[in-house]
């Protein structure tokens, strides 16, 4: 037997020599020689019980901890069940290395058993990515694998390793080191430029992307709100940058955005855009759009400037230097913060629903309050998730897991499992619904054998409550396919798989056993049934403006079921 | 209105494919293809790619084709006609 390592080998020792401590994965035929080097590596492998869990875990071990998570997969179908935690990892900018096995070269291109071309399906959602041919070259390309997905604009990248690759001995001694890329510096005269467009304004409005926690420019923006006192609103991945609770923040915008948000961003007169992209979800109908506003628009990656709305004002380059380089003289705004304060507080949420059915946002508000400034929330999609947005109460970033670009139902519990190990001294949560649960319930499985003490709240309305909503809504009540109501014994499930359950009807239960839920020593679900009727308010209707927001009709009492 | 591309490539497993992928994925039509040798471990492409609809920006598919690895825009011309690449090709190889 040679001396000099094998391929898999230096994939393990590459591993550690850049940091990593846990990954996620699960192994098949390509990939053996990989798990038989992982093998007493002292590398905490955490098995799940499907690929698609594995990538999820390392997106939300990425978010919660601000450095690279790292999965693992077989080739063919292990590989093709990554895809989704990808595509996810890619539309939300989320670093992510990704291993997997390939058939041995010499029978890649013959439809070798397991045999897929990941790196083929994968060119859209990806980073960069590689094929491996030689062994040697597994150091140097890991380690730009590592930098290169988590430089700039984050994202996840490829490594697919045929298994004679990993499998042969290799005279390589060392690990590679990659060189840290610092990024770009704002531009002077922009920054000028924009503190110019500032100083001019009336009505200063900040719209916060995810791009501000990627950037790690959270205390920028939060010094550049208290400095300046001009309001925000935020997108979906850009809550918890401003505290939920400050006065200035006036809630998400867009489609299941507040109201004051939504009216703020209409009456701006400048919206200064930080690490935000314009997605369709936060602008409505683009063209009606904050339509007397100038934009500054700040951002890591030039790609996003005038893509869809032209900048008056572009910087690129390193948020954290571009926010805290912005020192605007700042005109009198008062009355256009008191306007901004006067929405919120007129068009803030009101919890006093009728009947004795529990009301989910009600729930969710009181769950954040209760686990404080160490909750995080791991959501899946749906309705849910957007009750989490709007109700949920957030001290700090890195602290709403969410699958906003991708909207990919099945995030949340392996999500959890990701968040949970990296962050165990918080109250990490899963909210979930009924239809997303059960995409990855598997997963239950790696919290009761690694005894992950996640908590779960699964907020059942028994229907695909987003899509029912729709159909009430804008396809005339022709409710197709979105009935749920056979779905298991969720709490049965739960304790079959090892996790300790109860479940909850009424109303006057949710605080005792939100109580409970949170004192809980070990994984522990809480199964919710709510009315299946209750819907998510405000909405803008699909191709409207985000002037034109449908409200909240409480015609009839919650049930409880 | 069409406009040409000129791209150099580092030979690297999926480069080609990667850079024609995004071309179509970002709403541009790909009406010709004209591949280089350029010794050294790259290639040059030169590409003839027309906008599916007017929302359709040429700037900023050529900031999304810097964001790819192993890729480099070298020069684009709105025009529509062939210009001279900044890299003369040495041999034209089949695509």
């Amino acid at each position: 037997m040679s001396n000099q390592p094998t391929g898999a080998q230096l994939v393990i020792s590459t591993l550690k020599a850049l940091g990593v401590e846990t990954l996620f994965g699960y192994p098949g035929g390509a990939i053996m020689p990989i798990y038989d080097a992982l093998a007493g590596s002292g590398l905490k492998h955490i098995l799940v019980r499907h690929e698609q869990g594995a990538a999820f875990a390392a997106d939300a071990y990425a978010r919660a901890t601000g450095s690279v998570g790292v999965c693992m997969a077989t080739s063919g179908p292990g590989a093709t069940n990554l895809i989704t935690g990808i595509a996810n990892a890619y539309m939300d900018s989320v670093p992510v290395v990704c291993i997997t096995g390939q058939v041995a070269t010499h029978l890649m291109g013959t439809d070798g058993f397991q045999e897929v071309d990941i790196l083929g399906i994968c060119l859209p959602i990806v980073k960069h990515s590689w094929l491996v041919r030689d062994p040697a070259d597994i150091p140097a390309i890991l380690a730009e694998a590592f930098a290169i997905a988590a430089e700039g604009r984050p994202g996840p990248v490829l490594v697919d390793i045929p298994k004679d690759v990993a499998a042969a001995h290799v005279a390589v001694s060392s690990a590679a080191s990659f060189p840290e890329w610092t990024p770009p510096a704002p531009d002077a005269g922009a920054i000028k430029a924009a503190e110019k467009l500032i100083e001019q304004a009336k009505h200063p409005l900040l719209y916060i992307g995810g791009g501000v926690e990627i950037g790690d420019a959270s205390k920028e923006v939060r010094d550049l709100v208290a400095r300046t006192g001009i309001p925000a609103v935020s997108t979906l991945k850009g809550i918890g940058t401003l505290p939920t609770t400050d006065d200035l923040y006036l809630g998400m915008l867009g489609m299941h955005g507040t109201r004051a948000a939504n009216i703020a961003v209409q009456d701006a007169d400048l919206l200064i855009a930080l690490g935000a992209r314009f997605d369709d979800r936060a602008t409505g109908k683009l063209n009606a759009f904050a339509p007397n506003a100038k934009i500054i628009h700040a951002d890591i990656d030039p790609a996003e400037i005038n893509k869809l709305r032209k900048a008056d004002v572009a910087i690129v380059g390193d948020l954290k230097k571009t926010v805290a380089g912005l020192n605007p003289k700042m005109p009198g705004i008062q009355k256009w913060v008191e306007k901004c304060k006067a929405d919120k507080w007129e068009h803030r949420f009101k919890y006093n629903a009728p009947g004795k059915g529990i009301y989910a946002p009600g729930l969710l508000k009181s769950l954040s309050e209760k686990a404080g400034d160490k909750f995080i929330a791991a959501c899946d999609v749906g309705q849910h998730q957007m009750w989490v947005a709007q109700h949920c109460e957030f001290a700090h970033n890195r602290a709403h897991l969410t699958s906003g670009g991708s909207g990919a139902m099945g995030y949340g519990l392996p999500a959890g499992v990701g968040a949970k190990l990296a962050k165990p001294d918080h109250h990490v949560v899963t909210i979930s619904g009924d239809g997303s649960f059960m995409m990855n319930i598997q997963e239950m499985a790696t919290l009761n054998r690694y005894n992950i003490p996640l908590k779960i709240v699964l907020l059942d309305n028994s229907s695909l409550g987003l899509v029912r909503q729709w159909q009430e809504l804008f396809y005339q009540e022709n409710y197709s396919e979105i009935d749920l109501s056979d779905n298991p014994d969720f709490v049965e499930v739960a304790k079959a798989f090892g996790l300790s359950a109860f479940r909850i009807t009424h109303r006057h239960e949710v605080e005792g056993a939100l109580d409970k839920l949170l004192a809980a020593e070990g994984p522990t679900l809480l199964h919710v049934l709510i009315d299946p009727r209750e819907n998510v308010w405000p909405l803008v209707p699909p191709g409207a403006s985000n002037a034109e927001m449908m409200e909240e009709r409480w015609d009839e009492p919650l049930d409880s079921y | 209105m069409s406009h040409l591309i000129h791209i150099e490539l580092d030979r690297l497993e999926g480069s080609l494919l990667r850079i024609l992928g995004l071309v179509e994925r970002r709403g541009f039509n790909i009406d010709g293809a004209e591949l280089y040798d350029l010794g050294e471990d790259k290639r040059g492409l030169s590409l003839t790619v027309r906008p599916r609809d007017l929302s359709r920006s040429l700037d900023i598919l050529g900031l999304q084709i810097d964001r790819l690895y192993g890729i480099k825009r070298l020069a684009s011309d709105p025009r529509g006609q062939a210009t001279p690449s900044p890299t003369e090709p040495k041999a034209k190889i089949n695509a």
